[in-house]
């Protein structure tokens, strides 16, 4: 072969443009077999492949599939496997979809690539901690002893001790503590309100149920009220729109939100995009797109926000056409008939009810971010059409974060910034809407007896009885159950290491020892269920048949067949509560709880499973969302993508088409229709009073609070890039690449004596954490960073030594239930204390755990 | 792994190795790397990618995602360096092999590793200026980046470009990432792409097969 040819054939394999790609594939199979590499060698030369035995990736089984954890993404995963083993994993390379081709990855219908979480599957697949029998627990609560037992005992077990509980107890007994670890998936789902578990104990008559969601409570809320939904988001790709993108609080190079967004925002920056990013920290997204960073004091966000209205308003850039058409109480011209009296939010922020203009040199106080960066933001973001203002979780997850969110709203809405392409009234962030469920949802779907708020049932079961409805958030009920305390006696975990991710650990565990039954269905040993009474062993989404759907950005199926069989002794969670019910209630139970199964489902699942899918693909999916394209092409392609005919915005037939919005009034609300009628706040679940036009209120604790003598850093804790909460701590990949770390600023680490790589213990009233330290510049002075999901380790003294911010938090959360994770004051000091990063070295072992019978 | 060894193959190897004068493979063409230092969030999916790929526990990392950040409060900067081997024109690890296992691929410049012939002895770990060579404890080998010959082979592209989330990565033929002709996301339409930037190696030493999109700060004059 001629130099030129070789040359040729490689730029052409390499499919360097789309012309030669296809003259490649013209040439077809024969090209390929008498010009193939391997034939080109020299005497000296070694085999073209070095590491042989080596199974190529076109030697094996290409099976496409997704990943499953609660990342607020949703990817595809290739698995390329061997007999039953899955050797490895690839991703979306535009091969799989309808007309794809290698390398095919449009604008329209871009490549689903994994993250790193979702490229390290395999290690947390066959993980050691994997839990392939049922255990039972033979020593005290987190103690890790368990021992081995059949099925048949664990579930007998568990059958008479639910029955007991709901016999002694009554219907509030037992805590739905499901959540989206295992699976977002439309079959085999942990969710809670749509999980399969809540629809198990709703049905067996025993169930107290967590309302409140730990990561976006505060924004869900907010987003409710303002605009009636929770599906206020953009497509990913219409941030590619965007003249100008303020990042507050988000950092999409860590969570990966949504699809492709990250990639939609580097096509923004192309074109021109100017983006801000206020936030404690000069995130990793800050210099990826060369932000301008704006620091502020955690849990300060309101105040700015409402600085930058001030100024909006007293220099009149507000877009006052859109203002009348589609706000309420916005300013004395959008108020209500029956709100007159109230309060609006322009003489709010100009200070005519309160004498206290809300001006930017006020804010500069509370956030710490100068008057005049304050103006020029809100100069900016009031001239520059279309404008992106991306009010993020983050800052929402703190005291009385939902007025941060219902602020951010507030300043969408004034500059019209909503409903149009390139602007963005998220929010929560939900955009394209999917067929999510296929099991059958009816009416024993979601049924409770009590709902509290997710953080506080420690509380609840530390002080029952003598516990008032407003300290829990108790849900209101139109029967005369209403205002009962729930008599927690026992915890279902579903998909869900909650024990680990609630906030003030300390209490939970003290809490845990009152319960009389604790199970944990997971596929992994978690921190949770070293406190559980039975670890009941769950085939993860590579060994059960389902259907991923995107969770919050992108619009796509995607395929997850069976991979392989399920390992060890695992079962579905389906199998699982279907045999449950079989044996607490006979086929009248168990035939209600699953109808298209037999008692033989917990042996066989496969056709029962597939026929919920095919039925919900047929009956949901075709009609709905006209979708052309049969179950079976489906399943063996692995992916469906829909090619929208615009990028999808929120609101647009709100703007456009002068469409209601879904709120009482009709009208974005900047003043609550339903928050200013309520005049017993102790009977709603919010439990305390919420104004109902955006205010700033000083939180319980901050860096203006004269508790920072003793406390002197405010603590806070993002979701890592190297996990899912608390999801992949045991990969050794993943914890080769980053550490479990507290970040804190040079200067403050300077004063302390502290240098990265020192280990330090980060401590408050409520409990204690040790973790090495990493000192930069890029954190902003007097706040520390330590990321959540760590699995807590304590040595006999209760000290975290995996350094878990759970220890820290308190679990006092905001009245609309937003979790307040962001809201702590800590110390910082060296320590000689050892500091232990995961599961090979804890205290605790847990392969043992699992391998022997003790 | 090591009893495996064809402990007469190897000998004949270093026979041969030293019977030989080294001369540089000149390729018929040579693919190289290219990243965007500015673009890229550093989220290391092409590391794990990589590391699933080949089959390797934690310790080796063929790829390495490299942090850089300074400045000083609230004036910082940050950015990121990806490398794994640069597949040099000259590569340093090459010549230090005793056995001749490391060599350099003719038609595409991939260089690449026998692992039958290593011996485990790490001079080439040490000779590169760029770390790619590492070491895996587990059975006592030299292991590298090849660019998934395999990949390449089968019509595709290495696994860590077809992981990189923000298509920031990518190969081609080196000349061409150097002098802009390449067609590539990873190149955006202002793009100037260098082949060195700040604290690494100078190039005159091996003169690797890679460019980047060099942030500011970064840049070389």
């Amino acid at each position: 072969m001629s130099t030129k040819q070789n040359e040729q054939d490689i730029l052409q394999r390499l499919n360097l443009s789309r012309r030669s790609f296809l003259k490649s594939s013209a040439a077809g199979g024969a090209a390929i077999a008498t010009g193939g590499l391997v034939e080109l060698q020299t005497a000296k030369e070694a085999r073209a492949f070095a590491y042989e035995p080596y199974p190529r990736d076109d030697q094996l089984e290409t099976v496409v599939t997704s990943c499953a954890h609660n990342c607020g993404s949703r990817h595809m995963l290739v698995a390329h496997k061997w007999k039953d083993v899955i050797v490895r994993l690839s991703t979306d390379d535009g091969r799989y979809q309808r007309n794809g081709y290698f390398g095919k990855d449009s604008n329209e219908e871009p490549q689903l690539r994994a993250c790193l979480r979702g490229r390290s599957y395999r290690q947390r697949l066959y993980s050691a901690e994997r839990l392939l029998y049922p255990m039972m627990r033979v020593g005290e609560r987190g103690e890790g002893k368990f021992k081995r037992v059949s099925w048949d005992e664990a579930l007998d077990q568990i059958a008479r001790k639910m029955i007991h509980l709901k016999d002694t107890y009554g219907r509030t007994a037992l805590l739905d503590q499901s959540y989206a670890g295992a699976s977002y998936g439309v079959l085999h789902k942990s969710d809670q309100i749509e999980g399969l578990l809540g629809r198990f104990l709703g049905m067996f008559g025993s169930r107290t149920s967590s309302w409140s969601v730990p990561s976006y409570q505060g924004t869900t809320f907010s987003s409710r009220m303002t605009f009636g939904t929770i599906e206020d988001g953009n497509e990913d790709d219409a941030f590619a729109h965007s003249k100008l993108m303020i990042m507050w609080g988000w950092n999409p190079a860590y969570t990966f939100h949504g699809g492709n967004t990250f990639m939609y925002m580097r096509m923004a920056k192309q074109r021109g995009c100017k983006f801000v990013l206020v936030d404690p920290q000069y995130t990793d997204s800050a210099a990826a797109y060369d932000a301008w960073w704006i620091p502020i004091k955690p849990n300060t966000d309101a105040a700015m926000l409402a600085g930058m209205a001030h100024y909006i308003f007293t220099n009149e850039l507000q877009d006052q056409a859109f203002i009348d058409r589609f706000c309420q109480g916005m300013d004395a011209g959008t108020m209500p008939e029956w709100a007159q009296g109230k309060e609006n939010f322009k003489d709010y922020i100009l200070g005519t009810y309160d004498g206290e203009p809300k001006t930017p040199e006020w804010a500069a106080k509370i956030c710490g971010v100068p008057a005049k960066d304050i103006k020029k933001l809100a100069d900016m973001y009031a001239k520059t059409k279309p404008a992106a203002l991306k009010a993020s979780w983050a800052p929402g997850r703190n005291a009385y974060g939902e007025q941060y969110n219902r602020m951010a709203a507030a300043l969408q809405a004034m500059t019209g910034n909503i409903g149009n392409l390139g602007g963005s009234a998220e929010g929560v962030g939900k955009a394209w809407h999917a067929e999510a469920v296929a099991y059958p949802y009816d009416q024993y779907a979601n049924i409770w007896f009590q709902a509290i708020k997710s953080d506080r049932w420690a509380h609840c079961v530390l002080n029952y009885p003598n516990v008032k409805r407003e300290e829990i958030g108790l849900w209101q009920r139109e029967d005369e159950t209403d205002g009962q305390i729930p008599n927690i006696k026992g915890i279902f975990w579903q998909g869900s290491d909650w024990f680990n991710q609630l906030t003030n650990i300390n209490k939970e565990i003290e809490a845990i020892n009152k319960l009389e039954l604790v199970v944990c269905m997971d596929s992994t040993i978690t921190p949770s269920g070293l406190y559980a009474d039975f670890l009941l062993p769950i085939a993860t989404h590579f060994e059960r048949h389902d259907v991923a759907l995107p969770w919050y950005k992108g619009h796509y199926y995607i395929h997850r067949p069976k991979v392989i069989e399920p390992m060890g002794e695992s079962k579905t969670d389906f199998q699982v509560f279907t045999e449950l019910a079989y044996r607490i209630g006979g086929d009248v139970f168990g035939k209600a709880y699953n109808p298209k199964a037999n008692r033989d489902y917990f042996h066989v699942n496969d056709n029962v499973d597939e026929a919920y899918l095919r039925e919900w693909w047929d009956t949901k999916v075709i009609p709905h969302q006209h979708v052309n394209m049969s179950w079976d092409e489906f399943k063996q392609r692995g992916v469906y993508k829909f090619n929208l005919a615009q990028p999808h915005v929120a609101f647009r037939d709100q703007i456009e088409n002068g469409t209601r919005f879904q709120t009482p009034s009709g009208k974005i609300e900047i003043l609550a229709t339903s928050l200013a009628q309520i005049t017993d706040w102790k009977k709603t679940m919010y439990g305390y009073e919420i104004p109902y036009i955006p205010k700033w209120i000083e939180p319980w604790e901050s860096l203006n609070s004269p508790k920072t003598s003793k406390f002197p850093f405010h603590l806070i804790s993002p979701h890592p890039r190297w996990r899912t909460h608390s999801i992949f701590n045991n990969c050794s990949w993943l914890r080769e690449t980053y550490e479990q770390e507290v970040t804190m600023n040079a200067a403050d680490a300077r004063k302390l004596d502290i240098k990265t790589g020192d280990t330090v213990e980060v401590w408050n009233d409520r409990g204690k954490c040790v973790v090495p330290v990493y000192v930069t510049e890029r954190c902003m002075p007097g706040v520390a960073v330590l990321h959540e999901g760590a699995w807590i380790d304590l040595d006999e003294n209760g000290v975290d030594r995996a350094g878990n911010p759970d220890m820290l938090t308190l679990d006092e959360p905001s009245p609309a239930g937003a979790f307040a994770y962001n809201t702590v004051l800590c110390n910082i000091r060296k320590t000689d204390l050892e500091h232990r990063p995961g599961w090979d070295k804890l205290a605790t072992s847990r392969a043992h755990v699992f391998r022997r019978d003790l | 792994m090591s009893e495996t060894k064809d402990k007469a193959k190897i000998k004949e190897a270093v026979k041969r190795r030293k019977r030989e004068t080294y001369t540089p493979v000149v390729p018929d063409l040579q693919l190289g790397f290219v990243h965007h230092n500015v673009d890229c969030i550093g989220c290391r999916a092409c590391e794990i990618a990589c590391k699933d790929k080949n089959g390797l526990a934690a310790g080796p990392r063929f790829r390495r995602v490299q942090y850089i950040e300074g400045g000083t409060y609230p004036e910082v900067f940050a950015y990121k360096v990806n490398m794994s081997c640069n597949h040099c024109e000259t590569p340093a690890c090459l010549p230090t092999c005793p056995t001749g296992a490391l060599f350099k691929r003719k038609q595409d410049g991939i260089v690449d590793i026998d692992s039958t012939l290593c011996i485990g002895c790490r001079r080439c770990e040490a000779a590169c200026p760029f770390g790619a060579p590492q070491f895996d404890p587990s059975d006592n080998l030299v292991k590298k980046c090849n660019m998934c010959v395999d990949e390449i082979e089968a019509g595709r592209k290495p696994y860590c470009v077809m992981a990189c989330m923000m298509r920031v990565l990518d190969i081609g033929p080196v000349e061409q990432i150097w002098n802009g002709e390449l067609q590539s996301v990873a190149i955006g339409p202002n793009d100037e792409v260098s082949r060195q930037v700040q604290n690494m190696a100078d190039v005159e030493l091996t003169k690797p097969s890679i460019g980047f999109i060099a942030h500011s700060k970064g840049k070389v004059k």
